[in-house]
């Protein structure tokens, strides 16, 4: 096992100091170990890789066949260039490696951690954050989860809290009965590749009326070149059950593109809450196409609270499916598009009984050359009533080369149901940035403090711990901006 | 003589019998096209949410001209507007009618006249202006059928400067049954001239189906104000294919009212090019749809100059099993700093069964701009209804003023109290035929 | 009883919630009375009630209007009965103008089928547009849409003249208005004043009743009436402000 810093990474290491707070600076996660991996799955995509994978793994048949029948419908399913861009045709799927590990089974505490692995999370702060204000870590390194712990009081009231494979082990029954039902293999070409070749992520059972107070977290982070990261989550909230999920991501910097794909499900059951928090801080490298869909019960409640800051493409569009009478979804977005980044995000609200509600908001920020699209739909399909969606979205342009764009489709059937779009689309006015200046701010503070503002009243979504970050890290993304 | 229109022979027979050989030149060419270009399918994204069940090209003929006693009748219906500067009365694609311009305006070079006739005196002018445009909407099949059998249609010429006070006014009648008609608009307002049109697309009875494919291209130069208006009201048998397309340059003004109301199903694109700075455009369009009608409109405001502004408000009222589409799309090229565009879809839902979809685009490069879209798809609002009520006016009546109340927005933008109450009755007209009552949910 | 609005006992519930409580109070013809009260005791509540609003829920007691109960009746009805009630928030009704509105209203006071004389119409409601200082432009105008607050409460008082009812519940008619347009309501309102109505002004402040001087003012906390007396006990209340009437409800 080899324990080299490698040539990328010497500048960062340089000023690497431990910090208490909770990093989401951009370069934070510009680092990457060599790394000797005890199971890796080789280059390219076939069927001996699945079961190379199956078999690491130790998974059961029908898992097998889920996983060949999914790459069947990845290889029949062409690219989605009729509608998203065409960079997605610069992926190269056979130089990707699809399994990489060195280790099959994640520790329970940070010192049975391999030193390297655990010298990464310890600078991306994840101890840290655990013993502030988690109630529980996953933390995944290339294709398997390196750490797992979640209180022990939640594990007595028989919350799960495991990786899938461990789930779909050790937990059949319930992680069966819901996988891949939420999204099948077939939804779309990702969601068919992430089928066939996940690895790592998160199962979460939260029984009957257990209220999880604070929030588990996931940590994903990339670390070798030309590599895919497939993760998959199921987040099961029982009947009047309560849960907060967050994660964040990072990988460094490689001259080449790195692929992550996950594939997230929620089910929130008659009256539960699920709140699924992200902040995707990818290096600018990473092709992040990942598709995250919830179904919510009779008054069940989910939320997506999603922020995109890194990545070189990301497409995603967090979905709800209102299957139960008064449940209600909500996706707050937040993304960030720099040069040389393409933000596509959306979010998809599906009702499918009457009196559901649903609601999007969703701000998007676009410097530089950077892109950021939005891609809403919504949808009413059959005549049920007091059905309800309002989705806003506001674009910021920064520079006079940035791009924005906005894609809704709103289908409503029937009288008794109402939708209502509204999306703007604003650059910064220069009397404000004189008025700030004239109060003695620079420029570029008054670009950040503006910036700010647009998107503030979302923030305040987010945990504290992670707001305060979000502000400073738009403030460093504005400072090069301005001129 | 062999007259449908998928046969070779027919368009064959159609070219060879155009005198101006530029026009047969653009006919043949179209129908290479024509031939090309796949029919539509529900997986492009140009048709997303169309129902493509009723679309088809199989069936309709080329019409011979109506009778005499017919063409009497249908010139007599022509009157809907009394206050015009000219009328032209087609019926199934036949030029049966002519009011002429008054010899002051054509003194100043004002030229009306049908396509046949403008493709020998005016050549140029066609050359320059005629179907230059394609469309980017999806109707790119339909409308170089429309070019392959462009044969009935008009060209009016305004030259600088001039002012055209009172509308020149379109008959388009579609008359028997399977006919197919390919009615054409071209408008050229020179710079500072300014002219109002209305056409209107009517049919003759309530149940012969016809096949329409009309198109437009409208010209308006700098400091120019076009006011163009179209009626569609076709009877509920036939199949509407709408092409529109609209160059506004420097400091011009276009208003365009589309009020679409008839066909089973109506498909109406325009696309508006802002090629000059301060150019200034409004687009209304009001729907009313019923039964099994699909209303499919597309629409494209492009600003590629800076400092212009657009405005598009498309209102829709659904009843029945009626489904309307409603896609538009505000791109603002790099250059069109100082651009304000605004994009507004409102649906009023007025039955259980009806589907309005709307999609609502925005493609922005550049970044000093005011761009809004807002898509609002709903009921009648119960607080306007109750204060309605609270005034002693009976439910029925309540819901039908508020019901008129919301196309009255788009009826007064026509500016022209006798075409208001064209509408007006039009739209009347199709809610008393309708056996079921509009019911207060 | 006739000539007169008589309230008894009634007991509303908003979304479950009940806001009055055994309600009761009689406005006859003739006389003009003030209710006053906190924020949130109901007055509001009282005036979508006896409208017929379907999300006030009218639990038990009842409304007579010249004898005849209203509760239960639709909103047309009751406006046709002749309850007219001022908005609070007027709403705005794009598309239609206020000549079609006011005079589809008349119409459907009229017996079915018979003619309308648009001319005599026309003509009083320019004299009444007239006395309320209203542009006549404003006929063509939709109701209430992109009206200033004055302008609303305006349009208000002028169906109200229009449609003569026989008992007029004002809402909160002085919310967001300037002292010239209070000026303005407040002589409407005393223009109509007379043998032939009733008129409720229901109010938080006492400043409009320093136009409109009320031969009753009562006092409302928690869904019913605690205090009546004469326009004096408006004076008092303007003094001493409404904890005194909370503090006195407590100690009773």
């Amino acid at each position: 096992m080899s324990n080299t810093i490698s040539e990328h990474d010497t500048d960062v290491l340089a000023d690497d100091t431990t910090s208490a707070a909770i990093d989401i600076d951009r370069e934070k996660g510009n680092f990457h170990y060599k790394e000797d991996y005890a199971y890796d799955a080789g280059i390219g995509l076939s069927p001996e890789v699945i079961d190379y994978v199956t078999k690491v793994k130790g998974e059961p048949e029908w898992v097998r066949e889920f996983r060949h029948k999914a790459l069947k419908i990845f290889e029949s399913k062409p690219l989605p260039t009729h509608w998203a861009t065409r960079d997605l045709e610069t992926i190269n799927f056979d130089e990707i490696r699809y399994y990489l590990a060195k280790g099959q089974k994640p520790s329970r505490t940070w010192e049975e951690v391999p030193d390297d692995v655990k010298e990464t999370f310890e600078r991306l702060g994840i101890p840290e954050q655990e013993r502030r204000f988690l109630a529980g870590v996953e933390a995944q390194f290339d294709s398997e989860s390196a750490y797992s712990r979640m209180k022990e009081e939640l594990t007595k009231q028989g919350v799960i809290f495991v990786n899938p494979t461990e789930g779909l082990k050790e937990h059949a029954d319930v992680f069966r009965k819901y996988f891949g039902k939420v999204i099948p293999a077939g939804d779309n070409k990702f969601a068919a590749l992430n089928s066939a070749v996940f690895s790592g992520g998160s199962f979460i059972y939260v029984p009957k009326g257990v209220k999880v107070a604070q929030p588990l977290q996931a940590y994903f982070r990339i670390n070798a070149e030309n590599f895919g990261q497939f993760e998959r989550t199921l987040i099961i909230a029982d009947e009047g059950a309560e849960v907060t999920y967050m994660e964040g991501c990072t990988a460094p910097k490689f001259e080449t593109a790195t692929l992550h794909s996950a594939v997230v499900e929620l089910v929130a059951l008659k009256g539960a809450k699920i709140q699924y928090i992200t902040v995707q801080n990818w290096s600018n490298n990473v092709f992040n196409l990942v598709t995250k869909r919830g179904v919510a019960e009779e008054g069940a409640e989910i939320r997506w609270i999603d922020c995109n800051i890194g990545s070189r493409l990301t497409m995603k569009y967090p979905g709800v499916v209102l299957k139960g009478q008064h449940s209600r979804g909500e996706v707050i977005s937040i993304a960030l598009a720099s040069d040389g980044q393409h933000q596509d995000t959306g979010a998809k609200m599906i009702h499918a009984a009457s009196n559901t509600t649903s609601n999007i908001v969703s701000k998007s920020i676009s410097v530089g050359q950077g892109r950021a699209t939005y891609r809403g739909q919504v949808t009413i399909p059959k005549a049920f009533s007091h059905c309800k969606n309002n989705t806003e979205c506001d674009a910021l342009l920064i520079n006079t080369n940035s791009r924005t764009d906005t894609y809704p489709a709103i289908t409503v059937r029937g009288a008794n149901n109402s939708t209502q779009h509204e999306a703007s689309v604003s650059k910064v006015s220069a009397e404000q940035i004189f008025y700030m200046q004239q109060r003695g701010l620079s420029e570029g503070e008054a670009m950040s403090l503006a910036v700010n503002g647009f998107i503030n009243d979302l923030v305040k979504e987010f945990p504290m711990e992670y707001s305060v970050e979000l502000k400073r890290l738009i403030e460093l993304e504005m400072e090069g901006s301005v001129g | 003589m062999p007259t449908a229109i998928l046969s070779q022979e027919t368009i064959d027979s159609q070219i060879t019998d155009t005198a101006v050989p530029a026009l047969a030149k653009l006919k043949q060419a179209g129908w290479e096209q024509f031939q090309q270009t796949p029919m539509p399918k529900r997986t492009m994204e140009r048709w997303r949410f169309a129902n493509l069940q009723h679309v088809t090209l199989e069936g309709y003929s080329i019409p011979a001209a109506p009778s005499a006693d017919l063409q009497k009748i249908i010139l007599d219906k022509s009157n809907l507007l009394s206050e015009i500067s000219a009328r032209l009365v087609f019926a199934d694609g036949y030029l049966i009618g002519t009011d002429s311009l008054p010899s002051e305006l054509a003194a100043k070079g004002v030229i009306l006249a049908p396509l046949s006739e403008a493709a020998q005196k005016h050549p140029k002018l066609l050359e320059k202006y005629l179907l230059k445009s394609g469309t980017e909407l999806g109707g790119d099949k339909f409308l170089a059928l429309h070019q392959a059998y462009l044969s009935s249609g008009y060209v009016l010429y305004v030259p600088k400067g001039v002012e055209i006070e009172k509308p020149v006014v379109i008959y388009n009648w579609a008359v028997s049954a399977g006919a197919a008609i390919f009615p054409h608009t071209l408008i050229v307002a020179e710079d500072n001239a300014r002219v109002s049109v209305v056409d209107f697309y009517l049919s003759f009875d309530e149940t012969s189906p016809a096949l329409a494919t009309s198109a437009a291209d409208i010209h308006a130069g700098a400091g120019a104000g076009v006011f163009r208006k179209s009626v569609q009201n076709w009877n509920e048998a036939s199949q509407s294919y709408q092409i529109d397309t609209t160059h506004a340059e420097q400091d011009s003004t276009i208003t365009s009212v589309s009020v679409n109301l008839g066909a089973k199903r109506a498909r109406f694109e325009s696309a508006i090019q802002i090629n000059g700075t301060a150019a200034n455009v409004r687009l209304y369009g009001l729907t009313v749809a019923d039964r099994d009608q699909e209303f499919d409109q597309r629409t494209l405001q492009v600003h590629n100059a800076p400092g212009a502004t657009s405005d598009l408000l498309y209102k829709n009222a659904l009843l029945d099993q009626a489904r309307t589409i409603f896609s538009g799309m505000i791109r603002v090229a790099p250059d069109a700093q100082k651009t304000d565009a605004y994009q507004t879809n409102r649906n009023l839902l007025l039955s259980p069964e009806a589907e309005a979809n709307s999609l609502p685009g925005l493609e922005i490069e550049a970044n000093d701009v005011k761009c809004s879209h807002g898509a609002t798809t709903g009921q009648l609002d119960t607080s306007e209804l109750f204060y309605m009520l609270a005034r002693g006016i009976p439910k029925e009546t309540a819901y039908e003023l508020l019901v008129f109340g919301f196309f009255e927005e788009i009826i007064e933008k026509v500016d022209n109290e006798e075409l208001a109450e064209t509408l007006r009755n039009f739209v009347q007209d199709k809610f008393r035929r309708r056996e079921t009552k509009l019911s207060v949910s | 009883m006739s000539n007169t609005l008589d309230i008894r006992n009634l007991n509303v519930s908003v979304a479950e919630r009940q806001i009055l409580k055994n309600f009761s109070l009689t406005v006859p013809k003739g006389e003009v009375h003030a209710l006053m009260g906190p924020n949130g005791t109901g007055k509001s509540t009282l005036a979508k009630a006896l409208s017929g609003h379907e999300d006030y829920a009218v639990i038990s007691g009842e409304a007579l209007l010249d004898g005849e109960n209203i509760i239960g009746a639709e909103p047309d009805a009751i406006a046709r009965a002749g309850l007219f009630m001022a908005f609070q928030y007027p709403s705005e009704i794009p598309g239609v103008t206020i000549a079609n509105f006011i005079r589809a209203a008349l119409v459907a006071r009229q017996p079915k089928g018979a003619p309308f004389d648009a001319k005599a119409y026309y003509a009083r409601l320019y004299e009444k547009m007239d006395a309320l200082k209203m542009d006549r432009k404003f006929t063509s105008r939709s109701v209430n849409e992109g009206f200033s607050g004055g302008e609303k409460k305006r349009c208000e008082i002028l169906q109200m003249m229009m449609l003569e009812p026989k008992y007029a519940i004002m809402d909160e008619t002085d919310s967001g208005l300037d002292i010239d347009a209070l000026r303005i309501v407040a002589d409407g309102v005393n223009k109509m004043r007379g043998p032939d109505i009733g008129i409720l002004v229901i109010t938080h402040y006492q400043r409009l009743l320093d136009y409109i001087v009320p031969d009753k003012v009562h006092v409302m906390y928690d869904g019913k009436i605690v205090r009546s007396g004469d326009k004096d006990l408006a004076l008092e209340l303007e003094k001493k402000g409404y904890d005194w009437v909370k503090e006195e409800v407590a100690i009773a």
